[in-house]
Parts: structure tokens; sequence; C-alpha cells
């Protein structure tokens, strides 16, 4: 079975091709290109190099959040329309369980954390136990101390992963580190990998995969807030 | 020798319309399918660009497959794939757009990247069967008026636009003064029905440029008149305050279009963009091109609005150029009207 993955939830635009656990290819760019003009030219490269014909993608994993709100966007829309145009299946997968896949080592505690701006940070924490994928605590927001606390409460040692430039910026409390940069942001590879053990969205079900926001839009919080009835 | 048909997907986000439509030969409309976002948006007074996007989103995939079943033609029939990518709202323009370029890639078809504004000129093509270039488009929305010539199919040349304000956005803040529901246009006009247009004189900016406009100072004025009447607490004809601002309004956007008529000689003249729905301008602007000697071409009510039926047919003729777009283009929410066009 032939997976083509993407993830467009971060600063980083990857693509990869996955065929029975095995990574086929990998195309990662960080360079601060949108990746409304990255992502096609990216796919168009990779089939191109690897001559794996495109229409024999048996699947497609897509990274659907938390992130970026615009780079979930184009990945999906790009991710549904490829499906409907080869009639083949889709599956989303959370971005930060498949970062958890970057590193599928025992003994530590992976948490994957994204920028939720404001000194904030949306991190969940995962660990692997015979070759399975714990979830330990779910996606929350926290800020800096909070998560610090709740990192040093796990009583294990701890490898962030994802956006955590800002929580570098002081120094980190012991058995707490960052995962080394080469496997700290999302990977297609793994995001395909994720996805293995799902069973994919197929037929007229494509159209309903939806981004994992989290948050309600500011406008609607705000309109809600002042409308508390509704 | 037969020529074959040609089949182009068109496909719209730019605002608060989720539309995809299927055109043959560039004026046959197979099929023309809108999700409207309008209901949503009223609340909040006006288009909250993050939840368009949602709606985009959730909309763009099943509103594509509609189009594509309502004209009854495959996916892989399709011979290019057309798709708005400016002037927007940037995150609702980048929906479409990665749903197209991918479509396009996907299928090896030509991604035919459009400009919103050129869009709506085109509109006209499907009104009129018979209308060809050269002639003069007046184009008027809630972002931009403009005076256009379209000298080819693929190339326009900007005689001139507004300095500040939009004809139609000075439409959506006078209605939102007056506690209009959102959107405005439609409802001042609604409201000028039972109004007197000759009731207030509001000032009409004529400017030394002929072909340029201005109604910031108009809009100051309505409320500045709105203002002074609540302050010395007099009764507002709302009506007429309606009628006459419409009135102000159209008289120069019709004067302005009968000195291009007479300056370029052209023979026709096309209503473009959202305000092109107003039955005043219409009926003013085709009297007035009569007088003048040219005719008046206008799209019906739901090809005024936007939709992706005018960016089908836009993309049928940069096709037929062969101006391709490239996969990396991305969404360009200033993107202006005017520029020749690199085809022809
Ligand atoms: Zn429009």
């Amino acid at each position: 079975m032939l997976t083509l993955a993407l993830d467009t939830a971060t600063r980083v635009c990857t693509v990869g091709l996955v065929q029975d656990g095995h990574v086929l290819a990998e195309y990662d760019i960080s360079v601060g290109l949108t990746h409304s003009e990255g992502l096609m030219p990216q796919l168009d490269q990779m089939f191109a190099r690897t001559g794996i014909k495109k229409e024999n993608t048996d699947r497609i994993a897509v990274s659907i959040g938390p992130g970026s709100f615009t780079g979930l966007r184009i990945g999906l829309a790009a991710a549904e329309a490829m499906a409907y145009a080869w009639q083949c299946g889709i599956c989303g997968v959370n971005t930060l369980e498949a970062m958890a896949y970057n590193i599928p080592v025992e003994g530590v505690v992976l948490v994957p954390v994204l920028d939720a701006q404001k000194g904030n940070f949306y991190a969940a924490f995962y660990e692997w136990t015979d070759g399975e994928l714990r979830k330990v605590r779910p996606v929350e927001m926290a800020d800096r101390e909070t998560l610090l606390q709740q990192l040093q409460a796990c009583g294990k040692p701890v490898l962030l992963m994802g956006e955590c430039e800002k929580l570098m910026k002081k120094e980190l409390p012991d058995g707490i580190s960052v995962a080394p940069e080469q496997v700290r942001l999302p990977k297609a590879s793994s995001v395909a990998l994720a996805a293995e053990d799902t069973e994919p969205l197929t037929g007229e079900d494509v159209f309903t995969l939806r981004p994992y926001y989290i948050r309600k839009s500011e406008a609607e919080e705000l309109w809600e807030k002042r409308h508390p009835q509704g | 020798m037969e020529q074959k048909d040609i089949y182009i997907l068109g496909i719209e986000s730019s605002c608060d319309e989720t539309a995809a439509s299927v055109v043959k030969n560039g004026r046959d409309v197979l099929s023309n399918i809108i999700s409207s976002q309008i209901s949503i948006h009223r609340k909040y007074g006006g288009v909250v660009p993050e939840i368009a996007s949602r709606k985009h989103i959730e909309h763009i995939m099943p509103v594509i497959d509609a189009a594509l079943e309502d004209a009854k033609v495959t996916l892989n029939r399709i011979d290019g794939v057309a798709v708005t990518y400016g002037p927007g709202l940037v995150g609702a323009l980048l929906v479409g757009l990665s749903a197209a370029k991918a479509l396009a890639w996907a299928t090896g078809k030509p991604l035919l990247g459009v400009n919103h504004l050129e869009g709506h000129v085109f509109a006209n093509f499907i009104n009129d069967k018979n209308l060809e270039p050269p002639f003069l488009a007046l184009v008027v929305s809630g972002g931009h008026t403009a005076l256009l010539k379209v000298t080819g199919y693929n190339s326009f040349e900007m005689l001139g636009q507004t300095r500040d304000d939009a004809a139609g956005e000075a439409f959506d803040k006078i209605a939102r003064v007056m506690g209009l529901p959102y959107p405005g246009g439609p409802e001042i006009e609604k409201l000028a029905l039972e109004g007197n247009p000759k009731a207030i004189d509001f000032p009409r900016a004529m400017l030394d440029d002929p072909f340029q406009f201005s109604f910031s100072g108009m809009k100051s004025s309505v409320i500045n008149y709105l203002h002074n009447e609540e302050q010395a607490r007099r009764p507002v004809n709302r009506a007429d305050v309606a009628a006459s601002f419409q009135e102000a309004v159209t008289d120069v956007l019709v004067q302005k279009s009968v000195l291009a008529v007479k300056a370029t000689g052209l023979k026709e003249i096309v209503l473009a963009g959202g305000v092109s729905a107003n039955k005043t301008l219409q009926n003013k602007l085709a009297a007035a091109a009569k007088k003048a000697g040219a005719r008046l071409v206008h799209p019906t009510k739901i090809l005024c609005t936007d939709n992706a039926v005018m960016i089908a047919c836009r993309g049928y003729y940069m096709y037929q150029a062969g101006v391709i777009s490239p996969w990396d283009l991305n969404a360009v929410p200033a993107l202006k009207l005017g520029y020749k066009s690199s085809g022809e």
C-alpha cells in the first residue's frame, strides 16, 4: 500500500511517500516560503524524482492539526482534492501525535508543543510502550511555568518537540531536554506511519474531514462573551 | 475542421461565497453552484475572515463535486482548472486555490489563475453571447470602482479608478451607519425605492481627472447629515437619505462612463462587480449610454454577485491564449486590475 503523506501545520512543509511501512521518499522544506507556493512543486518534484506514478497512490495521510489555521487548510484542501481526483482514501492525523512517531523509543515522555502565542503553548504528552504509542495527556494550553510543572510531575525524562524555541530561551529544569533538531519538527513519513492503522475515509466521507483548530475563531469567542444567552 | 469542445472548471472562494462551475467553450454554462455564507456573517455585521476560511474548507470539495455532477462532466473530461487567486481575503483565497492546484496537478490539467475582477467583467460574455472586445467596462464592487478598456480577451487598459473608497464600500458604510443589516448595498437599494432621490443634495466629486472617482467626501457628507439631524432632534426620512445617496453615487458613475464612451468612441459598455446588480445604476446607465450612442450590457443578478461561472469563462480565454499558471501560484489579496495580461 502506497501512502502519500503531507504536513503543513507548522513552518515546515513536508511531503513523503511510504510503501507498507518503508519510507521511499521524504522532502522537507523549512525556509519560510509559504506552503501555498511550496506544496505543489514539492509534491511534483518528489514524484518526478522517485519515478512513482502519482495515480498509484492508495491513500493520503494528512496532518489536520493543531497548528497554523491557514497552513492546515492549505494541506487539507490539497489532500481532499487529490483523494477526490484519484478516488483514494484519506486519513486525518493529529499533528502532535504524528510528531511522536519521529522518536519511537521507550523510557521517555515525548511532549510535542506548538506556540499558542502570548506566552502560551499547546502540548500533549505521549509515551511508547511495547511498540505502541500511548497518549499520557491530551492537548492542553498552558503557559511556560504550568507546562514545566506538569513535565516535572511526570517523574520520567522528558523530550520536548515541535515549536519549542520560546521554551528554550530560558534554561530548562533537570530531566527536561529538547529533541535534536532533525527529529524535532513534523515529518511526512511520521504522518504516514501514524496513519497506518487507521481506517481511511472514502467516497463522499472524504469531504467530512475538518482541521483540528482547538479554538473557535476570535470573532466567535468575542460574540459568545457578549451574548451569553446565545 | 470540427473543433473540440473545451470544458473549464471554475473555482471561486475570494470572500464569502464558495462556488464552482463548469463552462463549455467559454460561454455555455453547464453548472453554477454557490454556497453562500451571508447568513453566517450577518450577526457580525460583515465578513469575518477566519470564519469565512473555515466555511470554505468545509464546502469547497462538495461544491466542486456538485458542479461536475450538475454539468454531467467527469473530472477527467475537464480541459483546465480556473481559480480566483486575487483580489480577496487571503485565507479564503488559499482554500480554493489549494484545492484547484491539487485537482489540476493530480489530473495533469493546466491551472488557470484568474483575477477575480477580470472575472466580473467576463460575466458579461455569458449574458451576451455576441459581445466581443473592444468595449468599456465599469467595475463597481465593495473593493473597487474602475473604468476599464477591454481591448482584447487578454488585454485590458485602465482608464481610471477610485482614489479612496470604492462605491460599494460607501454603500456598505452608509448602510451600517443607518443600522441596516449586512450586506448593506441591497438594503439601501430597497429603502431607496420609497424615497425621493432629489430630497437631499449630497456632493458629487467629479475631480479633474475625468476617469477617476472619489466617494469618501460623499460618504462623510451623508454621515454628517444624519448626525446633524440627530443633534437637532429632527426626524430623518431614512428612505430619502438612501435614495438621495444612491442618486449621488450613480450620477457620478454614469457621468464618468458617458465621458469614457465619448473619449474612446467605443459603442459598448459593460457593468461588472457586486454593485452592478443595482437596478437604479443599470437603468440610468442604460439610458445615458443610449443617449451617447452606446449600448449597455450587464450580467443577470446571479452573475453580478460572486460566482465561479465568470471565473471559468475568464479561464477559458486564458486557456485559449496559452496563459497557464505555475504550481507555485500564490494568493494575491491586493491583486490589481488593468495591467496587460501576459497572453496575446
Ligand atoms: Zn466579487
